[in-house]
């Protein structure tokens, strides 16, 4: 572990120790758990094909060996196929825990470290390469209204995650209004690293100093229980030579048109003055009727930060209306939805007819408990429109003859074209896992999968032949005032 | 008294038994036969015996053994010359326990005699209009006339103790407790949620006639009320049959958003009835509010109080809530805060390990979802380091030069790549790097396409960031430099 990522832990325990005439904890909360995942694939492999075993068909399109091939002049002609069988395995531990009761009413310290390895295999899984990270490490004093945060810290925010290494203070009133300033070294965005150190290697022109994040956040309560949530922040290069973002955000929700449940929220990205995504939910649960009723609006623009070229290329958004209707009885549970999007105009040149700019989507499912300890599950989905189509179901059989242990069995079958991509073929795949709560305060899961690529013409083979397995064994220790039974009891 | 009084006393009896649930000790002038039969023809011999006191004795005076008269005197008329011979045997007192509480000398003299007049053993014994031998099973009814309300409202609203014990101080079985009738009043859910409080509280002596404190503690959690400590507890005598606590939902926890407002309205006095500390910490996270940190402990109890375990409110109950948290949480952090940890949040969001929230065929089938966004990937993924990183090991990065079909579904795909990739930038990030694009899209690219839209903003492109102007540009674009 480097310095720099010691940093906040040394912070936080040095503080709790001059802090604290009592180091010794007098409770901690916390949990371990231990993940271990599989995959085997066949990756794509981009291959030469001899110029005399081309095959060409009466639409002009040419293949090797069933694979479709591109040539250009005074190029040899290429195509993508499938490579040898490859694995990996990818192991995880992560230790979240609390303690307090440190010699200074309300001081607590929280902390969350995952480590990871590739445990074999021929390729990385993704970030395996990063031995560890602290991913919060705050030292929290709670006095009354007043509650400051020093250490390694994130804010959940209608901006996303983003978390720092820096101070937190936040007073809540007694009207549950809530404000809240916070600040400091800024960390790259879901990695809870440092922005330099997390990105070297993976970003171009990444600059070379770290960022900085001030942002401020204020809730209010209001009558009808609706509740406003405002946050600005801002995150600048170190020497103040730039901006990395500058962002607002506005969130709502509200019981005011009881039984009407009202959501909503905007961003705007205030840098490049443009709103981003936006969205307003309606939803019905009527309290004398099972059904439940929900009509979105949404609206989507990507987020780029500045110190990237990709806000700059300017990304258009797309408007959506969502339709969602659930029905329930206790025992059986139905549920619909459909939506229809369509991009704004982008500007781009066009050669011959423009690609599609709008696009559908349609999801089905449902549970259905067969008898006491069998539930089945299904569900169905169609995407359809532009950037991609997937036409895909899935079923569950879950058998659960205890609180403590269950098993199920899955099996699916998609359909699917990747961006831009054709001839994707069909992919078959079951599976099945199993759960058990091995004590009170253990508790193990796992499973495996297996995908069958059934090709179509042209694509490229048996690219989706997956076998994936994984397993998750989480640990609590420790305990809380007032708890008799742990946290994930059911 | 007379044979006819002590017959008739002996009916009244029966008769309040069969009306009054089963019990106790027999006080020293409680006497109650098994089966109220009146095996003696009353009505035939009522131009023998003028006077009830004749025969019944020892009614008025609480005698037991004179309550009845002797089988042989039968045998003065029927000795089986002048009348045919009898085998009459008097009732046999029951020595069942119950909670009856009456006295036949108090009725036969201090109520008469405080009342100017005497209590004539008909008044009780005879219907309405009914000749004075036509002796027949004591309705309580006809006790109700003068001790209590209209009949209807027999058990709640007449006073008990005029004609019960309290249970506490019985020592019925537990059979028999169990049997005790439930009043129509005591039936649904309203009744024990709230009206048996009021009741209690307008006179709980009442309630002691069928109830002792060991049933309040059985479900009060707040066993420091006045009225329940000072309710009649159970001697040891009595055998209480096995209590299970029931915990009637209130009306007001049903409302929509209850979760949301049940803040301000927690009271320890009110709250205390049903839940213990535990209760509250089942959602609440340390340090608890106020209120719940004043609530009794489980362990401090011998209720077992609601037991909430962890239900989630009723906003989670949505098939489509963990896709659609993120306003609810936006808007009023302090609300999820209750129940979650930051960490809690963050297992999920920070690149999760354990593969909860998506179905587990989604890594094989996400390329749809991704490009329409439908759930904002990098909320918790970091495009390069975690979407690239396991498309470039499944063989999908885009190395050196581009244009070598890969997006075959399109035959002419580099020149007609812009309106989507404007469409869904995100999803060509996810292979391809920044220079990829910079090969034609920069001053110094192959063709110094402009990746800037009509209306682009230069000036204050420059102004936030300089530094990223130069990554295409060679110098200030707006001092001569070609977008």
């Amino acid at each position: 572990m480097s310095p720099s990522r010691l940093a906040p832990f040394i912070l936080a325990f040095g503080l709790l120790a001059g802090g604290a005439s009592n180091a010794a904890a007098q409770g901690v909360r916390g949990w371990a758990a231990s993940t271990v995942q599989y995959v085997e694939l066949r990756p794509v492999q981009q291959g030469t094909a001899p110029g005399d075993e081309l095959v060409e068909a009466p639409d002009g399109t040419v293949t090797y060996q069933g694979q479709r091939v591109r040539c250009s002049v005074g190029v040899s002609c290429t195509y993508y196929g499938v490579g040898e069988v490859e694995h990996t395995m990818h192991g995880a531990e992560d230790v979240g825990f609390t303690a307090w009761g440190l010699g200074m009413e309300g001081l607590s310290f929280t902390g969350l470290v995952r480590a990871r390895a590739r445990l074999s295999g021929d390729f990385t899984w993704p970030r395996s390469d990063d031995p560890v990270d602290a991913i919060l490490a705050y030292a929290q004093l709670q006095r009354g209204p007043w509650r400051v945060r020093l250490g390694r810290q994130e804010t959940l925010s209608g901006l996303g995650f983003s978390g720092f290494d820096g101070a937190s203070v936040r007073h809540e009133f007694p009207s549950r209004a809530t404000i809240e300033a916070y600040g400091g070294r800024s960390l790259a965005r879901a990695l809870s690293e440092p922005r330099n150190q997390a990105l070297t290697g993976l970003v171009d022109f990444l600059p070379d100093q770290e960022a900085w994040l001030i942002g401020g956040y204020a809730s209010v309560r209001l009558p009808g229980q609706t509740s406003v949530g405002l946050r600005y922040q801002r995150e600048i290069l170190g020497d103040r030579s730039g901006l990395v973002s500058e962002r607002a955000s506005l969130d709502v929700s509200s019981l005011w048109l009881r039984p009407v449940t009202l959501t909503g929220a905007v961003d705007a990205d205030v840098a490049f003055q443009r709103i981003g995504k936006s969205h307003l939910t309606l939803r019905y649960a009527g309290p004398a009727l099972p059904v439940a009723v929900e009509l979105t609006a949404r609206r989507y623009l990507p987020y780029f930060e500045l110190s990237t070229v990709w806000g700059f290329f300017s990304p258009v958004a797309y408007h959506e209306v969502l339709g969602r209707l659930s029905w329930t009885d206790g025992r059986r549970s139905l549920w619909a939805a459909g939506g229809w999007r369509v991009y704004e105009e982008t500007d781009a040149p066009v050669i011959f007819d423009p690609l599609e700019d709008d696009a559908w989507q349609a999801q089905a499912g449902g549970t259905l408990s067969l008898a006491q300890s069998w539930t089945l599950d299904g569900e169905y989905e169609l995407l359809w429109g532009a950037g991609g189509f997937l036409n895909s179901s899935e079923a569950t059989l879950r058998y659960r003859p205890a609180d403590r242990f269950g098993v199920a069995v899955y099996g699916t079958a998609f359909q699917q074209f990747e961006e831009f991509r054709i001839g994707e073929g069909r992919t078959l795949g079951g599976g099945a896992s199993l759960d058990a709560e091995l004590t009170d305060r253990m508790r193990f899961e796992g499973g495996v999968a297996v995908f069958r690529h059934a090709p179509g013409g042209g694509q490229v083979d048996e690219k989706w032949n997956q076998l994936r397995g994984w397993s998750a064994l989480r640990i609590e220790f420790g305990g809380e005032p007032g708890r008799a039974v742990p946290r994930y009891r059911r | 008294m007379s044979r006819a009084l002590r017959a008739a006393a002996w009916g009244a009896l029966t008769a309040m038994v069969s009306v009054l649930p089963a019990s106790a000790t027999p006080t020293p002038e409680a006497v109650q036969v098994v089966e109220g039969q009146d095996t003696f023809p009353h009505v035939r011999h009522q131009g023998l015996f003028p006077l009830c006191q004749g025969c019944h004795l020892g009614v008025a005076a609480g005698d037991e053994a004179a309550f009845y008269p002797d089988p042989a005197s039968c045998n003065g008329c029927h000795n089986g010359v002048g009348q045919r011979e009898v085998d009459w045997t008097p009732p046999v007192p029951n020595a069942e326990p119950d909670l009856l509480s009456f006295s036949h000398p108090v009725h036969a003299t201090n109520v008469g005699a405080a009342e100017a007049q005497s209590l004539e053993c008909a008044a009780c014994h005879v219907a309405p209009g009914g000749t004075s031998m036509a002796v027949e099973a004591l309705q309580a009814e006809r006790c109700l006339a003068c001790h209590g309300d209209a009949p209807e409202l027999h058990v709640v609203s007449a006073p008990c103790a005029s004609c019960h014990i309290p249970l506490g101080t019985s020592d019925l079985p537990s059979e028999r407790v169990a049997q005790l009738e439930v009043p129509p009043d005591h039936e649904g859910d309203p009744f024990l949620a709230r009206e048996h409080g009021r009741l209690v509280q307008s006179g709980a002596n009442r309630c002691a006639t069928c109830h002792v404190q060991q049933q309040c503690v059985a479900c009060h959690v707040d066993t420091g009320l006045t009225a329940i400590r000072e309710f009649q507890t159970a001697g040891p005598q009595l055998e209480l049959p096995p209590m299970e606590a029931r915990y009637p939902v209130p009306a007001s926890h049903e409302s929509l958003g209850f979760e949301r407002e049940h803040g301000p309205i927690s009271f320890e006095e009110s709250c205390s009835t049903c839940h213990t500390r535990e209760d509250c910490a089942s959602c609440h996270l340390p340090p608890l509010p106020e209120t719940a940190a004043a609530l009794p402990a489980r362990a401090e109890v011998q209720a077992p109080g609601v037991d909430l375990g962890e239900e989630a409110p009723a906003t989670h109950a949505s098939p489509f809530f963990q896709k659609d948290h993120s306003s609810l949480a936006a808007s009023d952090g302090a609300d999820c805060a209750t129940c979650h940890t930051t960490a809690y949040c963050v297992a999920c969001h920070e690149a999760p390990q354990q593969p909860s929230f998506h179905a587990i065929d989604y890594v094989a089938s996400h390329q749809a979802d991704a490009w329409s966004q439908t759930t904002e990937c990098a909320n918790c993924h970091d495009t390069q380091a975690f979407c690239r990183s396991c498309h470039i090991d499944s063989g999908l990065q885009s190395v050196g030069r581009l244009g070598r079909g890969y997006h075959d579904a399109e035959a002419v795909w580099l020149l007609r790549h812009g309106q989507a990739a404007r469409q869904a930038l995100e999803s060509c990030a996810s292979c391809h790097t920044q220079r990829n694009c910079l090969q034609c899209h920069s001053q110094l690219g192959s063709f110094q396409v402009s990746p800037h839209r009509s209306g682009f903003d230069a000036q204050r492109s420059w102004e936030q960031s300089p530094r990223t102007c130069y990554a295409c540009h060679v110098g200030n674009p707006l001092e001569g430099g070609r977008p």
